[in-house]
Protein backbone atom coordinates (compact mmCIF):
# COMPACT_ATOMS: atom_id res chain seq x y z
CA UNK A 1 0.00 0.00 0.00
CA UNK A 2 1.21 3.56 -0.78
CA UNK A 3 2.51 5.45 2.48
CA UNK A 4 -0.08 7.84 3.62
CA UNK A 5 2.56 10.72 2.93
CA UNK A 6 2.51 9.92 -0.53
CA UNK A 7 -0.50 9.93 -1.58
CA UNK A 8 -2.23 12.41 -4.29
CA UNK A 9 -4.95 14.70 -3.92
CA UNK A 10 -7.97 12.46 -4.78
CA UNK A 11 -6.37 9.57 -3.00
CA UNK A 12 -6.51 11.45 0.11
CA UNK A 13 -10.54 11.89 -0.45
CA UNK A 14 -11.11 8.82 -1.75
CA UNK A 15 -9.09 7.06 1.55
CA UNK A 16 -10.97 9.32 3.83
CA UNK A 17 -14.32 9.09 2.37
CA UNK A 18 -13.61 5.16 2.88
CA UNK A 19 -13.00 5.06 6.43
CA UNK A 20 -9.15 3.96 5.54
CA UNK A 21 -7.74 6.55 8.06
CA UNK A 22 -8.76 9.96 9.02
CA UNK A 23 -8.17 13.54 8.32
CA UNK A 24 -6.36 13.90 11.51
CA UNK A 25 -4.26 11.09 10.65
CA UNK A 26 -3.50 12.16 7.55
CA UNK A 27 -2.82 15.72 9.23
CA UNK A 28 -0.30 14.37 11.52
CA UNK A 29 1.89 12.05 9.29
CA UNK A 30 2.46 14.96 6.64
CA UNK A 31 3.66 16.88 9.97
CA UNK A 32 6.09 13.82 10.77
CA UNK A 33 7.10 14.35 6.97
CA UNK A 34 7.95 17.56 8.00
CA UNK A 35 9.78 17.35 11.10
CA UNK A 36 11.75 14.56 9.13
CA UNK A 37 13.16 16.74 5.96
CA UNK A 38 11.90 20.57 6.76
CA UNK A 39 15.66 21.00 8.27
CA UNK A 40 16.82 20.18 4.96
CA UNK A 41 14.96 21.60 2.52
CA UNK A 42 13.42 25.13 4.24
CA UNK A 43 10.13 25.57 2.10
CA UNK A 44 7.92 26.62 4.83
CA UNK A 45 7.70 30.67 6.41
CA UNK A 46 5.45 30.18 8.90
CA UNK A 47 3.38 26.35 9.56
CA UNK A 48 0.08 26.88 11.59
CA UNK A 49 0.01 22.93 12.55
CA UNK A 50 -2.90 23.86 15.35
CA UNK A 51 -4.96 25.63 12.45
CA UNK A 52 -4.33 22.68 10.22
CA UNK A 53 -5.20 19.94 13.06
CA UNK A 54 -8.53 21.86 14.27
CA UNK A 55 -9.41 21.78 10.47
CA UNK A 56 -8.70 18.08 10.19
CA UNK A 57 -11.34 17.77 13.17
CA UNK A 58 -13.61 19.38 11.85
CA UNK A 59 -13.86 16.76 8.47
CA UNK A 60 -13.71 14.22 10.51
CA UNK A 61 -16.81 14.81 12.79
CA UNK A 62 -18.28 15.52 9.68
CA UNK A 63 -17.19 12.11 8.05
CA UNK A 64 -18.59 10.43 11.22
CA UNK A 65 -21.86 11.98 10.93
CA UNK A 66 -22.49 11.39 7.49
CA UNK A 67 -22.25 15.13 6.41
CA UNK A 68 -21.08 16.37 2.81
CA UNK A 69 -17.95 16.82 2.65
CA UNK A 70 -15.89 19.22 0.05
CA UNK A 71 -13.79 18.11 -3.44
CA UNK A 72 -10.79 18.59 -1.57
CA UNK A 73 -11.72 17.48 2.28
CA UNK A 74 -8.69 16.79 4.30
CA UNK A 75 -6.21 17.48 1.06
CA UNK A 76 -3.34 19.61 2.48
CA UNK A 77 -2.49 22.52 1.01
CA UNK A 78 0.61 25.15 1.33
CA UNK A 79 -0.10 28.49 0.17
CA UNK A 80 2.85 30.75 -1.66
CA UNK A 81 3.48 33.78 1.13
CA UNK A 82 2.69 36.63 -1.08
CA UNK A 83 -0.92 35.15 -1.09
CA UNK A 84 -3.22 36.32 1.62
CA UNK A 85 -4.74 34.48 4.74
CA UNK A 86 -7.04 35.60 7.33
CA UNK A 87 -5.06 35.87 10.43
CA UNK A 88 -1.75 34.30 9.28
CA UNK A 89 0.77 36.26 8.82
CA UNK A 90 2.03 37.24 4.96
CA UNK A 91 5.11 38.02 4.34
CA UNK A 92 6.15 37.72 0.94
CA UNK A 93 9.92 36.55 2.17
CA UNK A 94 10.51 40.24 2.88
CA UNK A 95 11.57 42.38 5.65
CA UNK A 96 8.74 44.71 4.57
CA UNK A 97 5.77 42.64 5.77
CA UNK A 98 7.43 41.01 8.59
CA UNK A 99 4.39 41.58 10.95
CA UNK A 100 1.75 42.00 8.60
CA UNK A 101 -1.76 39.68 9.03
CA UNK A 102 -3.64 39.90 6.88
CA UNK A 103 -7.55 40.82 7.76
CA UNK A 104 -9.00 38.79 4.53
CA UNK A 105 -8.78 36.11 2.75
CA UNK A 106 -7.58 36.26 -0.82
CA UNK A 107 -10.93 34.47 -3.09
CA UNK A 108 -8.58 31.76 -3.80
CA UNK A 109 -8.64 31.11 -0.37
CA UNK A 110 -11.80 31.44 0.70
CA UNK A 111 -12.52 29.03 -2.54
CA UNK A 112 -10.07 26.20 -1.22
CA UNK A 113 -11.86 26.45 2.40
CA UNK A 114 -14.93 25.59 1.33
CA UNK A 115 -13.57 22.71 -0.95
CA UNK A 116 -12.52 21.43 2.50
CA UNK A 117 -8.62 22.05 1.62
CA UNK A 118 -6.79 21.82 4.92
CA UNK A 119 -4.13 25.17 4.78
CA UNK A 120 -1.10 23.91 6.77
CA UNK A 121 1.22 26.86 5.98
CA UNK A 122 2.72 29.58 4.14
CA UNK A 123 5.67 28.69 1.51
CA UNK A 124 8.86 30.78 0.76
CA UNK A 125 9.80 32.85 -2.29
CA UNK A 126 11.80 35.23 -3.86
CA UNK A 127 11.05 38.54 -2.15
CA UNK A 128 7.83 39.89 -3.56
CA UNK A 129 8.02 37.13 -6.55
CA UNK A 130 10.98 38.40 -7.98
CA UNK A 131 13.17 36.05 -8.77
CA UNK A 132 13.94 32.17 -9.82
CA UNK A 133 15.78 30.44 -7.28
CA UNK A 134 14.10 31.62 -3.61
CA UNK A 135 17.94 33.02 -3.04
CA UNK A 136 16.48 36.70 -2.93
CA UNK A 137 13.88 35.71 0.19
CA UNK A 138 14.69 37.46 3.18
CA UNK A 139 14.16 34.26 5.36
CA UNK A 140 16.49 31.68 3.66
CA UNK A 141 16.94 30.12 0.77
CA UNK A 142 14.52 26.74 -0.52
CA UNK A 143 16.66 23.87 -1.29
CA UNK A 144 15.71 21.26 -4.17
CA UNK A 145 14.47 18.33 -2.64
CA UNK A 146 16.08 16.57 -5.30
CA UNK A 147 19.31 17.78 -4.98
CA UNK A 148 20.42 19.76 -1.94
CA UNK A 149 23.18 21.78 -3.22
CA UNK A 150 20.51 23.08 -6.04
CA UNK A 151 18.06 25.67 -6.28
CA UNK A 152 14.20 24.95 -6.37
CA UNK A 153 13.48 27.68 -9.04
CA UNK A 154 11.95 30.35 -8.27
CA UNK A 155 10.05 32.52 -7.55
CA UNK A 156 7.33 29.62 -6.13
CA UNK A 157 10.26 27.42 -4.84
CA UNK A 158 8.63 26.90 -1.37
CA UNK A 159 5.36 25.74 -3.28
CA UNK A 160 7.67 23.39 -5.40
CA UNK A 161 10.22 21.87 -3.30
CA UNK A 162 6.76 21.51 -0.52
CA UNK A 163 5.06 18.86 -3.20
CA UNK A 164 7.67 17.17 -4.44
CA UNK A 165 9.18 16.39 -0.64
CA UNK A 166 5.99 15.57 0.06
CA UNK A 167 5.74 18.24 2.64
CA UNK A 168 2.07 18.84 1.29
CA UNK A 169 -0.22 17.27 -1.10
CA UNK A 170 -1.06 20.61 -3.66
CA UNK A 171 0.67 23.88 -3.06
CA UNK A 172 -1.14 27.31 -4.76
CA UNK A 173 1.49 29.20 -6.46
CA UNK A 174 1.66 32.71 -8.44
CA UNK A 175 3.41 33.05 -11.85
CA UNK A 176 4.55 36.46 -13.28
CA UNK A 177 6.94 35.49 -15.42
CA UNK A 178 7.17 31.52 -14.88
CA UNK A 179 6.71 31.83 -10.56
CA UNK A 180 5.07 28.48 -10.94
CA UNK A 181 6.82 26.27 -14.17
CA UNK A 182 10.11 27.26 -13.12
CA UNK A 183 10.18 25.37 -9.82
CA UNK A 184 7.68 22.43 -11.31
CA UNK A 185 10.43 21.84 -13.70
CA UNK A 186 13.42 22.07 -11.02
CA UNK A 187 11.57 20.26 -8.83
CA UNK A 188 9.78 17.38 -10.91
CA UNK A 189 5.99 18.41 -10.26
CA UNK A 190 3.38 19.76 -12.66
CA UNK A 191 2.43 23.19 -12.25
CA UNK A 192 -0.26 25.49 -14.27
CA UNK A 193 -0.03 29.66 -15.24
CA UNK A 194 -3.90 29.99 -15.95
CA UNK A 195 -5.12 31.70 -18.84
CA UNK A 196 -5.13 35.82 -17.85
CA UNK A 197 -8.40 36.19 -16.10
CA UNK A 198 -9.38 32.51 -15.67
CA UNK A 199 -8.25 32.78 -11.60
CA UNK A 200 -9.06 35.76 -9.37
CA UNK A 201 -5.90 38.13 -8.23
CA UNK A 202 -7.94 39.56 -5.45
CA UNK A 203 -5.96 39.11 -2.38
CA UNK A 204 -2.59 37.92 -4.32
CA UNK A 205 -0.10 40.87 -2.90
CA UNK A 206 0.77 42.54 -6.22
CA UNK A 207 4.00 42.73 -7.92
CA UNK A 208 3.16 43.05 -11.85
CA UNK A 209 -0.58 42.91 -12.09
CA UNK A 210 -0.83 42.51 -15.51
CA UNK A 211 1.29 39.91 -15.92
CA UNK A 212 0.51 37.50 -12.91
CA UNK A 213 -1.98 34.84 -12.12
CA UNK A 214 -2.40 32.26 -8.94
CA UNK A 215 -2.09 28.19 -9.95
CA UNK A 216 -1.62 24.89 -8.69
CA UNK A 217 1.68 23.29 -8.29
CA UNK A 218 0.68 19.33 -8.02
CA UNK A 219 1.99 15.69 -8.18
CA UNK A 220 -0.56 14.39 -10.77
CA UNK A 221 -2.32 16.02 -13.49
CA UNK A 222 -6.06 14.65 -11.66
CA UNK A 223 -5.30 16.76 -9.16
CA UNK A 224 -4.15 19.81 -10.68
CA UNK A 225 -7.39 19.31 -12.17
CA UNK A 226 -9.51 19.37 -9.28
CA UNK A 227 -7.94 22.23 -8.31
CA UNK A 228 -8.02 24.63 -10.76
CA UNK A 229 -11.68 24.23 -11.45
CA UNK A 230 -12.24 25.51 -7.70
CA UNK A 231 -9.99 28.26 -8.13
CA UNK A 232 -11.14 29.29 -11.32
CA UNK A 233 -14.22 31.62 -11.95
CA UNK A 234 -15.40 35.45 -12.06
CA UNK A 235 -14.86 37.49 -8.81
CA UNK A 236 -16.80 40.66 -8.63
CA UNK A 237 -13.37 41.73 -6.11
CA UNK A 238 -10.92 41.03 -9.70
CA UNK A 239 -12.36 43.04 -12.55
CA UNK A 240 -9.61 40.89 -15.10
CA UNK A 241 -11.58 37.83 -13.68
CA UNK A 242 -13.86 35.71 -16.31
CA UNK A 243 -16.02 32.91 -16.38
CA UNK A 244 -14.76 29.69 -17.95
CA UNK A 245 -15.61 26.34 -18.54
CA UNK A 246 -14.42 23.60 -15.95
CA UNK A 247 -11.52 21.48 -17.38
CA UNK A 248 -12.39 17.53 -17.23
CA UNK A 249 -10.07 14.41 -17.20
CA UNK A 250 -10.61 13.61 -20.88
CA UNK A 251 -11.90 9.79 -21.94
CA UNK A 252 -9.81 9.59 -25.03
CA UNK A 253 -7.47 11.94 -26.47
CA UNK A 254 -8.38 14.03 -29.91
CA UNK A 255 -5.49 14.60 -32.28
CA UNK A 256 -3.32 17.74 -31.43
CA UNK A 257 -1.43 19.56 -33.60
CA UNK A 258 1.88 20.39 -32.16
CA UNK A 259 4.53 22.89 -32.91
CA UNK A 260 8.12 22.78 -31.42
CA UNK A 261 9.04 26.57 -30.99
CA UNK A 262 12.81 26.29 -32.84
CA UNK A 263 14.15 29.32 -30.71
CA UNK A 264 13.37 27.76 -27.45
CA UNK A 265 15.51 25.15 -28.80
CA UNK A 266 18.25 26.80 -30.19
CA UNK A 267 18.73 28.28 -27.27
CA UNK A 268 19.04 25.51 -24.39
CA UNK A 269 21.08 22.82 -22.81
CA UNK A 270 22.14 19.93 -25.04
CA UNK A 271 20.28 17.64 -22.20
CA UNK A 272 16.78 19.38 -22.14
CA UNK A 273 16.65 19.78 -26.01
CA UNK A 274 17.17 16.03 -25.76
CA UNK A 275 14.53 15.41 -23.71
CA UNK A 276 11.93 17.52 -25.84
CA UNK A 277 12.98 15.63 -28.90
CA UNK A 278 12.05 12.71 -26.59
CA UNK A 279 9.00 14.45 -25.91
CA UNK A 280 8.00 15.28 -29.06
CA UNK A 281 8.35 11.35 -29.95
CA UNK A 282 6.01 10.56 -27.06
CA UNK A 283 3.40 13.11 -29.18
CA UNK A 284 3.62 11.35 -31.79
CA UNK A 285 3.36 7.82 -30.32
CA UNK A 286 0.12 9.34 -29.15
CA UNK A 287 -1.82 9.95 -32.39
CA UNK A 288 0.18 13.98 -32.23
CA UNK A 289 1.97 15.26 -35.51
CA UNK A 290 5.11 17.58 -34.15
CA UNK A 291 6.79 20.36 -36.24
CA UNK A 292 8.88 23.05 -36.03
CA UNK A 293 7.30 26.98 -36.01
CA UNK A 294 9.22 30.16 -35.19
CA UNK A 295 8.24 33.25 -33.15
CA UNK A 296 9.51 36.09 -35.15
CA UNK A 297 8.78 38.82 -32.03
CA UNK A 298 10.32 36.50 -29.29
CA UNK A 299 13.91 37.88 -28.95
CA UNK A 300 12.24 40.70 -27.54
CA UNK A 301 10.15 39.00 -25.30
CA UNK A 302 12.35 38.82 -22.20
CA UNK A 303 13.57 43.02 -22.49
CA UNK A 304 9.66 43.44 -22.56
CA UNK A 305 9.50 41.46 -19.86
CA UNK A 306 11.73 43.06 -17.60
CA UNK A 307 10.62 46.18 -18.67
CA UNK A 308 6.78 45.83 -17.96
CA UNK A 309 7.20 44.06 -14.76
CA UNK A 310 9.50 46.79 -13.33
CA UNK A 311 7.69 49.52 -14.28
CA UNK A 312 4.68 47.70 -12.38
CA UNK A 313 6.55 46.72 -9.67
CA UNK A 314 7.81 50.25 -8.97
CA UNK A 315 4.42 51.45 -8.90
CA UNK A 316 2.98 48.62 -6.82
CA UNK A 317 5.76 48.66 -3.97
CA UNK A 318 5.26 52.10 -3.59
CA UNK A 319 2.47 51.51 -1.14
CA UNK A 320 5.13 50.30 1.88
CA UNK A 321 5.91 53.27 4.00
CA UNK A 322 5.24 51.51 6.83
CA UNK A 323 2.50 53.21 8.10
CA UNK A 324 -0.60 50.98 6.86
CA UNK A 325 1.19 47.44 7.35
CA UNK A 326 4.94 47.03 7.84
CA UNK A 327 6.96 45.94 10.25
CA UNK A 328 8.72 46.93 13.68
CA UNK A 329 10.24 50.67 12.78
CA UNK A 330 9.42 53.53 14.85
CA UNK A 331 8.83 56.64 13.22
CA UNK A 332 10.62 58.68 16.24
CA UNK A 333 11.65 62.01 15.02
CA UNK A 334 12.28 61.33 11.57
CA UNK A 335 10.78 63.88 9.08
CA UNK A 336 8.01 62.61 6.47
CA UNK A 337 10.61 62.15 3.27
CA UNK A 338 13.34 60.72 5.81
CA UNK A 339 11.39 58.02 7.04
CA UNK A 340 9.86 56.56 4.30
CA UNK A 341 13.57 56.33 2.05
CA UNK A 342 14.90 54.84 5.65
CA UNK A 343 11.99 52.13 5.72
CA UNK A 344 12.18 51.28 2.75
CA UNK A 345 16.20 50.62 2.54
CA UNK A 346 14.87 47.42 3.88
CA UNK A 347 14.41 45.75 0.47
CA UNK A 348 15.81 43.17 -0.45
CA UNK A 349 18.56 43.78 -3.65
CA UNK A 350 16.69 42.65 -6.42
CA UNK A 351 13.63 44.02 -5.08
CA UNK A 352 15.31 47.97 -5.27
CA UNK A 353 16.89 46.68 -8.62
CA UNK A 354 13.68 46.71 -9.89
CA UNK A 355 11.96 49.15 -8.17
CA UNK A 356 15.02 51.35 -9.63
CA UNK A 357 14.99 50.24 -13.03
CA UNK A 358 11.20 50.68 -13.05
CA UNK A 359 11.28 54.43 -12.05
CA UNK A 360 14.05 54.59 -14.91
CA UNK A 361 11.75 53.46 -17.83
CA UNK A 362 8.53 55.35 -16.63
CA UNK A 363 10.83 58.50 -16.34
CA UNK A 364 9.93 61.21 -18.80
CA UNK A 365 12.30 60.92 -21.97
CA UNK A 366 12.75 57.04 -21.43
CA UNK A 367 8.94 55.94 -21.39
CA UNK A 368 8.63 56.05 -25.32
CA UNK A 369 12.14 54.51 -25.46
CA UNK A 370 11.15 51.51 -23.41
CA UNK A 371 7.74 51.34 -21.68
CA UNK A 372 5.91 51.79 -24.67
CA UNK A 373 8.09 49.66 -27.23
CA UNK A 374 7.16 46.80 -24.22
CA UNK A 375 3.53 47.58 -24.37
CA UNK A 376 3.45 47.39 -27.50
CA UNK A 377 5.82 44.30 -28.37
CA UNK A 378 3.42 42.88 -25.84
CA UNK A 379 0.83 43.16 -28.25
CA UNK A 380 2.64 42.11 -31.70
CA UNK A 381 3.55 38.69 -29.15
CA UNK A 382 0.09 37.87 -29.05
CA UNK A 383 -1.20 38.53 -32.14
CA UNK A 384 1.61 36.56 -33.58
CA UNK A 385 1.15 33.61 -30.84
CA UNK A 386 -3.02 33.76 -31.83
CA UNK A 387 -2.15 33.25 -35.35
CA UNK A 388 0.06 30.46 -34.73
CA UNK A 389 -2.94 29.10 -32.24
CA UNK A 390 -5.42 28.81 -35.41
CA UNK A 391 -2.85 26.34 -37.13
CA UNK A 392 -1.75 24.53 -33.87
CA UNK A 393 -3.22 23.24 -30.72
CA UNK A 394 -0.30 23.40 -28.45
CA UNK A 395 3.09 25.00 -28.64
CA UNK A 396 5.79 23.37 -26.85
CA UNK A 397 9.54 23.97 -25.95
CA UNK A 398 11.51 23.28 -22.51
CA UNK A 399 10.13 25.14 -19.39
CA UNK A 400 13.57 26.36 -18.37
CA UNK A 401 16.56 26.34 -20.88
CA UNK A 402 19.19 25.32 -18.30
CA UNK A 403 19.53 22.01 -15.32
CA UNK A 404 18.35 23.02 -11.53
CA UNK A 405 22.01 24.91 -10.96
CA UNK A 406 23.62 25.39 -8.04
CA UNK A 407 23.55 28.05 -5.29
CA UNK A 408 25.19 31.06 -6.02
CA UNK A 409 25.83 30.68 -9.38
CA UNK A 410 24.00 33.51 -10.72
CA UNK A 411 22.95 35.87 -7.85
CA UNK A 412 25.67 38.52 -8.43
CA UNK A 413 24.89 38.74 -11.96
CA UNK A 414 21.28 39.84 -12.37
CA UNK A 415 21.40 39.51 -16.52
CA UNK A 416 22.45 35.64 -16.39
CA UNK A 417 19.61 35.19 -13.71
CA UNK A 418 16.70 37.23 -15.79
CA UNK A 419 17.76 34.76 -19.05
CA UNK A 420 16.57 31.59 -17.03
CA UNK A 421 13.10 33.18 -17.83
CA UNK A 422 13.46 33.29 -21.45
CA UNK A 423 11.24 30.62 -22.14
CA UNK A 424 8.35 31.27 -19.43
CA UNK A 425 7.94 34.93 -19.93
CA UNK A 426 6.32 34.22 -23.39
CA UNK A 427 2.98 32.78 -21.75
CA UNK A 428 2.62 35.71 -19.30
CA UNK A 429 3.29 38.56 -21.85
CA UNK A 430 0.47 37.05 -24.39
CA UNK A 431 -1.70 35.95 -21.35
CA UNK A 432 -1.61 32.98 -22.62
CA UNK A 433 -1.80 29.17 -20.36
CA UNK A 434 0.88 27.44 -19.56
CA UNK A 435 1.75 24.21 -17.83
CA UNK A 436 5.15 22.32 -16.67
CA UNK A 437 5.69 19.27 -17.47
CA UNK A 438 8.16 16.61 -15.72
CA UNK A 439 9.92 14.80 -18.99
CA UNK A 440 12.72 13.22 -17.95
CA UNK A 441 16.30 13.69 -15.20
CA UNK A 442 19.58 14.63 -16.72
CA UNK A 443 22.04 13.53 -13.58
CA UNK A 444 19.77 12.97 -10.87
CA UNK A 445 18.48 16.50 -12.06
CA UNK A 446 14.99 17.16 -13.33
CA UNK A 447 13.80 18.39 -16.93
CA UNK A 448 10.31 19.85 -17.16
CA UNK A 449 8.58 20.12 -20.49
CA UNK A 450 6.55 23.22 -21.79
CA UNK A 451 2.89 23.21 -22.75
CA UNK A 452 0.92 26.34 -24.09
CA UNK A 453 -2.42 26.88 -25.83
CA UNK A 454 -4.54 29.97 -26.70
CA UNK A 455 -6.15 31.83 -24.22
CA UNK A 456 -9.08 29.34 -22.20
CA UNK A 457 -7.17 26.28 -23.96
CA UNK A 458 -6.63 24.86 -20.23
CA UNK A 459 -8.35 21.56 -21.84
CA UNK A 460 -5.86 20.93 -24.38
CA UNK A 461 -3.14 21.30 -22.03
CA UNK A 462 -4.55 18.74 -19.46
CA UNK A 463 -5.42 16.73 -22.63
CA UNK A 464 -1.77 16.19 -23.61
CA UNK A 465 -0.25 16.00 -20.14
CA UNK A 466 -2.67 13.28 -18.99
CA UNK A 467 -1.93 11.38 -21.88
CA UNK A 468 1.93 12.13 -21.23
CA UNK A 469 1.85 11.21 -17.64
CA UNK A 470 0.16 7.92 -18.29
CA UNK A 471 3.64 7.13 -20.58
CA UNK A 472 6.16 8.62 -19.30
CA UNK A 473 7.41 7.29 -16.05
CA UNK A 474 9.05 9.77 -14.05
CA UNK A 475 10.07 9.38 -10.18
CA UNK A 476 7.19 11.03 -7.92
CA UNK A 477 9.89 11.10 -4.44
CA UNK A 478 13.56 12.19 -4.19
CA UNK A 479 15.38 9.21 -2.58
CA UNK A 480 17.72 11.92 -1.30
CA UNK A 481 15.59 12.80 1.56
CA UNK B 1 27.21 53.93 -17.44
CA UNK B 2 24.63 54.89 -14.68
CA UNK B 3 26.62 57.70 -13.08
CA UNK B 4 26.19 58.00 -9.05
CA UNK B 5 24.24 61.07 -9.46
CA UNK B 6 21.70 59.43 -12.03
CA UNK B 7 21.54 56.67 -9.14
CA UNK B 8 21.32 58.68 -6.43
CA UNK B 9 18.26 60.71 -8.06
CA UNK B 10 16.65 57.55 -9.01
CA UNK B 11 16.96 56.10 -5.43
CA UNK B 12 15.12 59.36 -4.71
CA UNK B 13 11.69 59.73 -6.63
CA UNK B 14 11.93 55.56 -5.41
CA UNK B 15 12.09 56.65 -1.86
CA UNK B 16 14.74 54.33 -1.29
CA UNK B 17 18.06 54.50 0.76
CA UNK B 18 20.97 52.52 -0.65
CA UNK B 19 23.61 50.61 1.53
CA UNK B 20 27.50 51.61 0.82
CA UNK B 21 27.59 48.29 -0.91
CA UNK B 22 24.60 48.71 -2.90
CA UNK B 23 25.60 52.53 -4.30
CA UNK B 24 29.15 51.01 -5.18
CA UNK B 25 27.51 47.81 -7.19
CA UNK B 26 24.14 48.73 -8.38
CA UNK B 27 25.76 51.30 -11.39
CA UNK B 28 27.48 48.73 -13.16
CA UNK B 29 24.58 46.13 -12.90
CA UNK B 30 22.10 48.69 -13.62
CA UNK B 31 23.54 49.49 -16.62
CA UNK B 32 24.09 46.25 -17.75
CA UNK B 33 20.17 45.42 -17.32
CA UNK B 34 19.43 48.87 -19.48
CA UNK B 35 21.69 47.29 -22.15
CA UNK B 36 19.88 44.79 -22.25
CA UNK B 37 16.55 46.09 -22.80
CA UNK B 38 17.95 48.43 -24.98
CA UNK B 39 17.07 45.71 -27.54
CA UNK B 40 13.86 47.27 -27.54
CA UNK B 41 14.70 50.31 -29.76
CA UNK B 42 15.22 48.19 -32.50
CA UNK B 43 11.37 47.58 -32.12
CA UNK B 44 10.48 49.79 -35.43
CA UNK B 45 7.79 52.49 -34.12
CA UNK B 46 4.42 50.92 -35.23
CA UNK B 47 1.90 53.27 -33.82
CA UNK B 48 -0.98 51.51 -35.31
CA UNK B 49 -0.13 48.59 -33.17
CA UNK B 50 -3.18 48.93 -30.27
CA UNK B 51 -1.82 48.77 -26.67
CA UNK B 52 -4.06 47.23 -24.53
CA UNK B 53 -5.74 43.84 -26.15
CA UNK B 54 -8.00 43.04 -23.59
CA UNK B 55 -10.55 45.77 -22.89
CA UNK B 56 -12.71 46.25 -20.05
CA UNK B 57 -15.94 48.07 -20.24
CA UNK B 58 -17.80 49.92 -18.01
CA UNK B 59 -20.73 48.46 -17.76
CA UNK B 60 -18.91 45.00 -15.98
CA UNK B 61 -17.71 47.07 -13.30
CA UNK B 62 -19.45 46.20 -10.03
CA UNK B 63 -21.40 48.34 -8.31
CA UNK B 64 -20.18 51.27 -6.44
CA UNK B 65 -22.07 50.09 -2.89
CA UNK B 66 -20.74 51.18 1.05
CA UNK B 67 -20.37 47.84 2.49
CA UNK B 68 -20.35 47.89 6.28
CA UNK B 69 -17.04 46.71 7.38
CA UNK B 70 -15.64 45.22 10.72
CA UNK B 71 -13.48 48.40 11.54
CA UNK B 72 -11.71 46.26 14.12
CA UNK B 73 -10.09 43.76 11.83
CA UNK B 74 -9.51 46.25 9.13
CA UNK B 75 -7.34 48.68 11.72
CA UNK B 76 -6.04 45.86 13.10
CA UNK B 77 -2.31 46.26 11.41
CA UNK B 78 -2.64 49.57 11.28
CA UNK B 79 -3.26 51.54 14.45
CA UNK B 80 -2.03 53.18 17.75
CA UNK B 81 -5.10 53.87 19.95
CA UNK B 82 -7.38 54.38 16.83
CA UNK B 83 -5.14 56.74 14.75
CA UNK B 84 -2.68 55.87 12.12
CA UNK B 85 0.49 57.60 12.99
CA UNK B 86 2.69 59.33 10.51
CA UNK B 87 6.17 61.28 10.11
CA UNK B 88 5.95 64.92 10.43
CA UNK B 89 5.43 66.80 7.50
CA UNK B 90 8.57 69.29 8.23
Amino acid sequence: MTRLDELLAYEVVEGLTEGQFTAEDYVTTILKRIEKVEPKVHSFITLDTDGALSSAKIIDKKLKEKEAIGQLAGVIVGIKDNISTQGIRTTCASKILENYVPTYDATVIKSLKESGAILLGKLNLDEFGMGSTTEYSRYQPTRNPWNLDCVPGGSSGGSGAAVAAGECTIALGSDTGGSIRCPSSFCSVIGLKPTYGRVSRYGLISYANSLEQIGPICRSVRDLVIMLNIISGKDTFDNTSMPSNPISIPKRLNKLNVGIIKELITGSDQEVTKSVYFASEKFKEIGCPCEEVSIKNLHYALPSYYTLASAEASSNLARYDNLRYGFDYSIGEYKWDTYFSNVRENFGEEVKRRILIGSYVLSSGYYGKYYLKARRLRSLLRLELLELFKKYDLLIGPTMPILPFKFGEKIDDPIKMYLVDINTVIANLAGIPAISLPIGFSNGLPIGLQLMAAPFGEQKLIDASYELEKIINIPRRPNSI
Amino acid sequence: MISKEELEHLAQISRINLTDHELQKFPTQLEKTIEYIDILEQLASDDSVTLDLQELKFEELRKDEIKVSDEKQLCKNITEDGFLRGPKMK
